[in-house]
């Protein structure tokens, strides 16, 4: 919690005191409120009092009541700024772990389920910390303080509210403890009824082709009545503590005025401090409704934050410490030493130890059967997965000892799923180097081979890609990550199944096309099909792990 | 196709008629809650007069039934309230269903090709959270609304029964607050750019942690990172404006309930001097006054519901109000019934006016049990002739005849039932490799299942894990490695058993050799099924009767299969 707030800085720390004091003004009011109201009440009733003799406390009870509206104007800004200063933070500690942690930790999380802890996830624990909190330091010392003023003005009446206080807060404790657990699962509903709805919109052609639109239909209706179902369960144990709050703050206005009444019976009190104290008993119980109130937010907060806190508790895989400078990568060779990645969850290594010699210029291939560790070897030198043992190195430099944004700035990468993101063509490729001019760009687009694709689309190059790219097939797709590889122009190029979508006239084509940019750069590639690139020095099958170093030489 | 924004009058009108309020639950709610609001008030007031009174030492007796009735009232409004607040989200949630299933019909239909304008992680936004808020439409929006009208009608009433002044103080300062108090809301309301941004940070989400790898390795992490908190400030401004005006609507019901409460005091004070009101019932005044302003919040809170709800409405409805591209005829013809002739008549197809045509006068027969390839370079149309197959994208000109009959004529579904599909990506669903070979057939027995698996090679692999079948694929079979997708994804077509089976790039993620084992395990799998099969490379084709060649949507040339290596470059003899 002061972790969190620390996030906030010390605006947090004004916010939920600065808040904080405007409840306790409040309160403050009612009691102004009630007292004005039962000295007019009383003094036109037992002293026959005219309006004029109490137009100065009547004028005071009106702005006393118009005064609370104002400083309740003031707390909600004060809080809702707390609430979005929070949630802001948070959020962006969150995506950025998630790119700390890379795309191998990413690829076994659900997409949906991550965006929604980062939107409505991160609202929810700011809504904890700017409203709920504040409310709850309100809730703690208001009652305290309008009691000791009942006490000083009636000791019977404060008995009575004092007891039914006490006898409240236990429930409160344990309902709220039961809600909590309650919210837990729902928000664990809500997060998987997203990932789920998720999938089933991306999976629509499917559900279609095989005439089952019928199971994403009733997925859907199921899931809904089942959020429903879980989210009343939940409801109703979370509005059991305001039950029973509700329940003994009208019973304690009920019973103390009960008692006051009896009491005027016999002389015991008088009518002043009796219509004084019945308008200020409500008072005692208000703060903790409200702050029972924001408890169902709150909770949702706590299970939100349970949830984010799981993902920054991941330790980032170690990350080197940038001591050294990258060497010219033009001129120093690349090399694996036994480097090799190991997931958790899988019991053979993802990356048998590799050791590689790859001088400046030289060009590499890697084959083997799927599986066999090529995604991952060039994964492992493109930065994007942490190795278990082993070293890369450039030169004599280890890679962990570079800052990371030299050593992406001088590697091009191409995955073999590439991912497009929601903007447009020219956007996409510009991934590779956002200050790229047009002729750059279109360069580039040469060189990959995309004339004809962007000659196709309506817009050109501001056509929208899609995402998953389903306008675009494969190999299009393909082409674009590799326009992308070509503008960001790293001296060390991976290319990972770069002629796997398309056909071999096409792969031909790319190679004429690419050859003129790979001249002077030092290639790893991994492939099913080795005419991409020409000129390849060595074929090393990982399947065997016996380096062939005869020459390939394409025509 | 998209239509303009509606006014949120409109937009609140079609939500009702896609999912009426549950008429009795939201009854039952809104009586709840005057009956709530009544207690709260009722308990001060009574409290008032029951203190007055004793104050004029009269007896147990008198007071004794203002006593039990102030008891009776102290103790009802908590389970009131408690019934109404289950009742009310009860209501509101119930309405939830219908909408949501009502989106996903209407999504359905527009899938693939007009659904791509739409990012999925917005739409699947729309669908949750979109969908969520509708809820307050009955909960928020209506229940309310009803409740405070008829809370402050009785408060002016009770208020005139004593004082008639004071029931003029009073309706005129309620009505200020109760005109006044929505329409500050309503100016702070959200505005549909808000909703649109808070659909766009999500989908900047889901394009960090699916495609984290690009924009780490070529160090464009931080340009994400800066459009997600750029988005974070828009919506923390938004959240801004929404709350300087709840708090205005609280400070405005304030001044009015000051005004009130003491207007109606000094002409209760003036009333008890002149005689006009028995003096027990002074106190009645001012609390009823002042009780009566506390449901009018809520009346704020409503309007800027009703917007919140008129924006997701009407985000629900741009989606749902597209123009689907096929629609089923009015009276559907059945298809011949067994394996039928299938054939593509000059067929053109255009995804786009004014974009190339994506097929041009193809025409092509597939006879039952017949395997046909379908070759040519990226973008020739080779998938398009799987969307016309499947009837998925409309003809421009020509047609598709199953059995004679063209497919226009016949439900979609008819026509779809004729295919299995196996897409490059596989397109599993979250669930046990059973749950997907099952998905097409859930019924299909177990010996198909064995068959299918073994077919598409997976025996031994499914054989090794330690779930085995009931081994979780993960959403979309991302726990699977493409080839395993793929292989999944081909059992799932062999086990539904359909007369057709489509492979679109069988084998696209494996090396060449065990894609032509898996290709040949496939065309002898599926004796006796017509099979078309399309690949860029192609290292045997003596499997299949027919090769068709595409480029640039055109059949450029249809020769018989043979065993010689075809990998439907335009230059083949160069090699």
């Amino acid at each position: 919690m002061d972790r969190r707030l620390g996030a906030a800085g010390s605006r947090g720390r004004r916010i939920v005191i600065g808040a904080s004091a405007l409840g306790l003004g409040q309160s403050a009011t009612v009691v102004v409120q009630a007292v004005l109201l039962a000295t007019v009440i009383r003094r036109a009733l037992e002293a026959g009092a005219t309006l004029s003799a109490v137009l100065p406390q009547v004028v005071g009870l009106g702005i006393a009541i118009a005064a609370r509206g104002v400083l309740g104007w003031v707390w909600e800004w004060t809080t809702q700024r707390g609430a979005a200063a929070v949630g802001g933070a948070l959020r962006e500690d969150l995506v950025r772990r998630m790119v700390a942690l890379g795309p191998s930790w990413l690829a076994g999380e659900r997409a949906g389920e991550l965006a929604l802890s980062a939107t409505s996830g991160a609202d929810a624990v700011g809504v904890y910390y700017g409203r709920y909190l504040p409310q709850m330091v309100v809730a703690a010392l208001a009652p305290v303080g309008v009691l000791a003023w009942v006490g000083v003005t009636d000791w019977v009446s404060v008995l009575i509210l004092f007891g039914l206080l006490a006898a409240v807060l236990p429930a409160m404790v344990v309902f709220g403890r039961r809600a909590l657990e309650a919210t837990n699962r729902q928000w664990r509903g809500l997060s998987s009824l997203s990932a789920h709805l998720l999938e089933l919109i991306q999976g629509l052609p499917t559900l279609r082709a095989f005439g089952r639109v019928d199971y994403g239909r009733r997925e859907v209706a199921e899931a809904t009545e089942g959020l429903r179902r879980a989210t009343l369960r939940t409801l109703r144990v979370a509005f059991l503590s305001s039950l029973s709050l509700e329940l003994l703050a009208g019973l304690g206005t009920g019973l103390v005025a009960m008692v006051l009444g009896l009491r005027l019976l016999d002389g015991g009190t008088t009518l002043y401090v009796a219509l004084a104290v019945i308008l200020v008993s409500p008072e005692v119980f208000l703060p903790l409704r409200r702050a029972s109130v924001e408890f169902h937010s709150s909770a949702e907060g706590r299970s939100g934050e349970t949830r984010i806190q799981a993902v920054l508790a991941v330790a980032p895989g170690a990350t080197g410490v940038a001591t050294t400078a990258l060497p010219d990568p033009r001129r120093s060779t690349l090399v694996l030493e036994e480097a090799t990645v190991e997931f958790p969850d899988r019991s053979t290594p993802a990356l048998s130890p590799l050791s590689l010699r790859v001088e400046p210029g030289q060009r590499v291939a890697l084959v083997g059967p799927s599986g066999s560790g090529k995604s991952t070897a060039l994964h492992a030198v493109a930065g994007l997965v942490a190795l278990t043992s082993g070293r890369i190195l450039l030169g004599e430099v280890d890679r962990w000892h570079v800052d990371p944004e030299a050593w992406h700035r001088a590697v091009s990468w191409v995955p073999q799923r590439p991912h497009l993101f929601s903007t447009t063509l020219a956007e996409n490729i510009r991934l590779g180097d956002p200050g790229a001019d047009d002729d750059r760009l279109a360069e580039a687009v040469t060189a990959a081979g995309l004339e004809e694709v962007v000659a196709r689309l309506p817009r050109g190059l501001d056509s929208a890609v899609s995402e998953r790219g389903t306008t675009l097939s494969t190999g299009e797709r393909h082409r674009i990550a590799i326009a992308r590889a070509v503008l960001h122009d790293g001296p060390i190029v991976l290319l990972d199944e770069p002629g796997n979508h398309l056909d071999s006239a096409a792969r031909r084509a790319l190679a004429r096309s690419l050859a003129g940019w790979l001249s002077d750069k030092t290639v790893l590639v991994a492939a099913h099909h080795l005419d991409v690139v020409y000129d390849l020095e060595r074929v090393i099958d990982l399947g065997r792990l016996e380096h062939t170093s005869a020459t390939v030489t394409h025509p | 196709m998209k239509r303009g924004p509606q006014a949120t009058g409109t937009t609140l009108g079609r939500l009702v008629s896609v999912s009426p309020p549950p008429r009795w639950r939201l009854a039952a709610a809104i009586a709840l809650g005057v009956l709530t609001s009544g207690a709260t008030i009722g308990l001060l007031a009574g409290s008032g007069v029951l203190l007055d009174k004793a104050a004029t030492r009269p007896g147990l007796g008198a007071i004794a039934g203002l006593l039990a009735v102030v008891e009776v009232v102290a103790v009802s409004r908590a389970p009131l309230r408690y019934a109404e607040r289950l009742v009310a989200h009860d209501a509101g949630f119930r309405a939830l269903a219908r909408w949501r299933v009502w989106l996903f019909d209407r999504l359905e239909p527009l899938s693939p090709a007009p659904l791509q304008t739409w990012r999925s992680g917005d739409l699947a936004r729309r669908l949750v959270a979109d969908v969520d808020a509708l809820q307050d439409l009955y909960l928020r929006g209506l229940g309310p609304l009803v409740i405070a009208v008829a809370v402050a009608a009785v408060a002016v009433v009770v208020e005139g029964v004593l004082v008639p002044g004071a029931a003029l103080v009073l309706g005129a300062c309620l009505l200020v607050a109760l005109v006044g108090a929505p329409a500050i809301a309503w100016a702070g309301r959200p505005r549909d750019a808000d909703r649109a941004a808070a659909g766009s940070l999500s989908a900047d989400v889901v394009d960090l942690v699916q495609g984290a790898a690009e924009l780490i390795a070529f160090g464009r992490s931080a340009d994400q990172l800066a459009r997600i908190e750029a988005a974070t400030a828009r919506l923390a401004r938004a959240s801004r404006r929404q709350t300087r005006a709840t708090g205005a609507v609280g400070a405005l019901v304030g001044v009015c309930a000051a005004a009130a409460t003491a207007g109606i005091l000094a002409l209760g004070v003036d009333a008890v001097a002149g005689r006009r009101l028995e003096p027990v019932m002074l106190a009645v005044l001012p609390l009823v006054a002042l009780g009566s302003f506390e449901v009018v919040p809520a009346l704020g809170a409503a309007a800027s519901g009703l917007a919140d709800v008129g924006a997701a409405g009407r985000r629900l409805l741009e989606v749902g109000d597209q123009t689907p591209p096929i629609v089923d005829p009015d009276a559907p013809r059945p298809v011949p019934p067994g394996p039928v002739e299938i054939a593509l008549r000059d067929a053109r197809l255009r995804y786009e006016t004014g974009a190339p045509p994506a097929l041009d006068g193809v025409t092509l027969t597939l006879k039952p049990g017949s395997k046909t390839a379908l070759i040519g370079p990226s973008g020739s149309g080779k998938t398009s002739v799987f969307h016309a197959l499947l009837r998925f994208w409309p003809l421009e000109a020509g047609r598709v005849e199953l059995g004679g009959v063209p497919t226009d004529l016949v439900a979609q579904r008819s026509v779809r039932a004729h295919f299995a599909t196996v897409v490059e990506d596989g397109d599993l669903f979250a669930g046990s490799i059973a749950d997907n070979v099952r998905f097409a057939r859930p019924d299909a027995p177990e010996a198909d299942v064995d068959a299918a698996l073994s077919a598409a090679q997976l025996t031994g692999w499914v054989a090794e894990l330690p779930l085995g079948l009931a081994t979780p694929v993960g959403e979309r079979g991302a726990r699977l490695s493409g080839g395993q997708r793929q292989r999944v994804a081909l059992a799932r077509a062999l086990v539904a058993d359909r007369p057709v089976l489509l492979l679109d790039e069988p084998g696209g993620g494996l090396d060449q050799v065990s894609a032509d084992r898996l290709l040949a395990d496939v065309l002898s799998g599926a004796e006796g099924r017509t099979v078309v099969v399309i690949s860029h490379r192609l290292s045997d084709t003596s499997g299949f009767g027919a090769v068709a060649q595409l480029a640039a949507g055109r059949l450029v040339s249809l020769g018989l299969g043979g065993s010689e290596g075809l990998d439907g470059s335009e230059d083949r003899g160069d090699r």
